[in-house]
């Protein structure tokens, strides 16, 4: 992967390159932060987290499967008590919630690592140990010929360490 | 993820730092950037000497459990204590008490979190921790509680050969469910919060070994936007499964005595009252362990009296709820108009059992009124005593809930009483050994407070004034170790 990657001791000097780069269009931006920031996600506009998806269709998942089982298992083997329903769905109801718990969560984590792409056992092209002390970073993707364009702006916007990496 | 990661316009500068405000305040005047967050909180990951001898003490109670288990497997459940009918005894108050235990961390890192109460950042990864430990300690006590324990995973619905599955109706087998769940998701919600504080580890690591560890556990977390934004999203979505799961468990466990029609047992109001109970004591667990590492750990202004005040404030509230939870018995047993259910609570309160109920009111409902007085809420060592009396008032709240009733059920001739023996004390002191050493490893290994939430709470490095009014300058107090107000 090509591109430029600048450091950033002030936020405001990043949220401003992150908005230029927007506007300019040289290139994908990756910004790199120790801690979120609300003025970061403001300037990188980007859209809502898919994580949520996974969350309902697990959540779905976990509680059909935890009925299911429940209520299999009691027509399966059939204890009739006084007459009362065998596949009764109020008790199942505990058992129900905890498994919709237990698959929703898990499918939660499991959405999260797929949209951000973790785990990664390789170093990623750019990254450096100081962004997650009290660095910010912004890595524009770039062809060589663009380069020298997003260097300058980088400086402009008060990169104080700049760099290409390819 | 913190919860307000906007600082305060410097107009409120002067009412911040006013010594002895109580307030929920999430500013920390006396840290100024994001470096001093790294280098003050990995400081405190050397081992020193005396974390070395809390160790070997831990481990020497654990051991202490571990033999009293051993001899009891060899010699069975009739060296614990039980006199029939009381065949619930030690084991299943202390499966209680740490699962309570358990209900505070949860309640601070995800009820806390939703509620946007930002006294939360620098506590909650020790409860978080602690609740993870607590539930792991709880869940050994039903096994410790089986004549055959290793038979223990027959309450699983696994396909065996006779297709003999558990009965889902049972609320022994909620209570399997309930506490793996709990357990699944308190450890996946303490290590996914801790992957950036472990990126930070790895880079800052210089031994090639530990850097290698800590690289495969932060599954190369780079601190980007996009990693920012779905792992943001994805703690949201876990804090809202955390908290109805927190009171759920609870409320089951609460089911394993409400569901039967022992008198004292039998009573609605069961589930909210144990939840209560729980909060609060692991409220009072969370003193027990946040006081001292704060002071020994130096980190007095990232866990200031701020905080300790407003978690205060949350323990004596759920000291009042669960007064009057306690004050609600009382009425009910008068007001139901049943001989048994009178005569049970007149022998709790002042026949028998007298003095462990004397214990539990004081504790739990007199002591707490302190709580009340500002000067106290922010007196260190007050509440650090204060937190053990909760840990033990709680302890025989359980007592009173377990015993009191077994023992005087509905016939005369079933009366009778109990006593622990020295195996139910040694397992019970096992149980804090296991605890502690597990607390005390984590301590030595992850950070114990949150290194990229408290950096939310830190205003950042800026070129200008920003737009919003912050101003970086005014925003702070010149380094000092003491917060200001700090009075100990």
């Amino acid at each position: 992967m090509r591109g430029v990657i600048a450091h950033y001791r002030e936020l405001d000097a990043l949220v401003e390159g992150i908005e230029t780069f927007r506007n300019a269009n040289l290139g994908e931006v990756t910004v790199y932060s120790p801690t979120p920031r609300h003025e970061i996600e403001h300037a990188v506009h980007a859209p809502p987290s898919g994580v949520r998806r996974f969350t309902l269709i697990g959540g779905l998942l976990g509680a059909t499967f935890g009925f299911w089982i429940a209520i299999w298992v009691s027509r399966y083997w059939p204890l009739v008590v006084g007459g009362k329903p065998v596949s009764s769905w109020v008790p199942y109801t505990i058992f129900g919630f905890e498994v919709m718990v237990l698959v929703g969560a898990l499918a939660t984590v499991f959405g999260m690592f797929i949209h951000s792409r973790i785990p990664r056992l390789t170093h990623a092209v750019g990254y450096d140990p100081r962004f997650s002390s009290g660095d910010f970073g912004l890595w524009v993707a770039c062809d060589p010929d663009k380069a020298a364009e997003v260097e300058q702006i980088m400086h402009r916007t008060g990169a104080v360490e700049v760099r290409r990496e390819r | 993820m913190a919860s307000v990661a906007r600082p305060v316009p410097a107009k409120d500068v002067e009412i911040r730092q006013r010594p002895n405000i109580a307030s929920a305040d999430v500013q920390l005047p006396a840290v100024r950037d994001y470096e001093q967050v790294d280098r003050e909180i990995t400081a405190t990951l050397s081992p020193t000497g005396a974390w070395y001898l809390g160790l070997a003490v831990a481990v020497f109670f654990l051991l202490t459990g571990i033999a009293a288990w051993m001899y009891q497997i060899q010699q069975g459940l009739g060296v614990a204590g039980y006199n029939p009918p009381v065949m619930w005894g030690v084991y299943i108050i202390t499966f209680v008490f740490w699962i309570g235990i358990g209900h505070a961390g949860t309640l601070i890192s995800a009820i806390l979190y939703l509620f946007r109460a930002g006294f939360r950042t620098t506590i909650y990864r020790c409860a978080e921790a602690m609740t993870v430990f607590a539930v792991m300690t709880a869940g050994l006590f039903p096994i410790l509680h089986l004549g055959r324990p290793w038979k223990f995973f027959w309450l699983v619905p696994y396909p065996n050969w006779r297709w003999l599955w558990p009965q889902f109706k049972s609320p022994l087998v909620w209570d399997v469910f309930a506490i793996l769940t709990y357990l699944t998701v308190s450890t996946t919600f303490l290590y996914l919060g801790l992957v950036p504080d472990i990126a930070v580890l790895r880079d800052r690591e210089t031994n090639p070994i530990r850097r290698r560890i800590y690289a495969v556990l932060s599954l190369g977390w780079r601190n980007t936007d996009r990693e920012w934004r779905h792992f943001a999203r994805m703690y949201l979505f876990l804090a809202a499964f955390s908290t109805p799961l927190v009171l759920s468990v609870h409320s089951v466990v609460s089911f394993d005595f409400s569901m039967s029609l022992v008198p004292g047992w039998h009573t609605t109001i069961f589930p909210p009252y144990f939840v209560a109970g729980a909060i609060f004591s692991g409220l009072g667990m969370v003193f027990t362990i946040i006081i001292p590492i704060r002071k020994w750990f130096g980190l007095k202004h990232y866990v200031t009296l701020n905080h300790l005040d407003a978690a205060a404030k949350l323990c004596l509230f759920t000291s009042l709820v669960v007064g009057s939870a306690y004050m609600t018995e009382w009425f009910m047993a008068w007001y139901s108009a049943l001989q048994v259910e009178q005569d049970f609570f007149w022998n709790r309160l002042f026949g028998q059992w007298w003095w462990s109920s004397a214990i539990l009111y004081t504790c739990n409902m007199v002591l707490p009124l302190s709580l009340f007085s500002q000067r106290l809420r922010r007196n260190t060592t007050w509440l650090f005593i204060l937190s053990i009396f909760i840990n033990i008032g709680m302890w025989f709240e359980r007592f009173v809930i377990v015993v009191p009733s077994l023992s005087h059920e509905f016939n005369p001739w079933q009366w009778t009483s109990y006593a622990p023996t020295w195996v139910d004390y040694a397992i019970l002191a096992g149980s804090f050994g296991w605890f502690s050493m597990w607390f005390l490893l984590f301590i030595k290994q992850f950070p114990v407070i949150a290194i990229a939430e408290v950096k939310e709470i830190v205003a950042p490095r800026l070129r200008t004034e920003h737009e919003h009014g912050i101003d970086v300058a005014g925003l702070h107090v010149d380094y000092e170790r003491e917060t200001p107000g700090e009075k100990e």
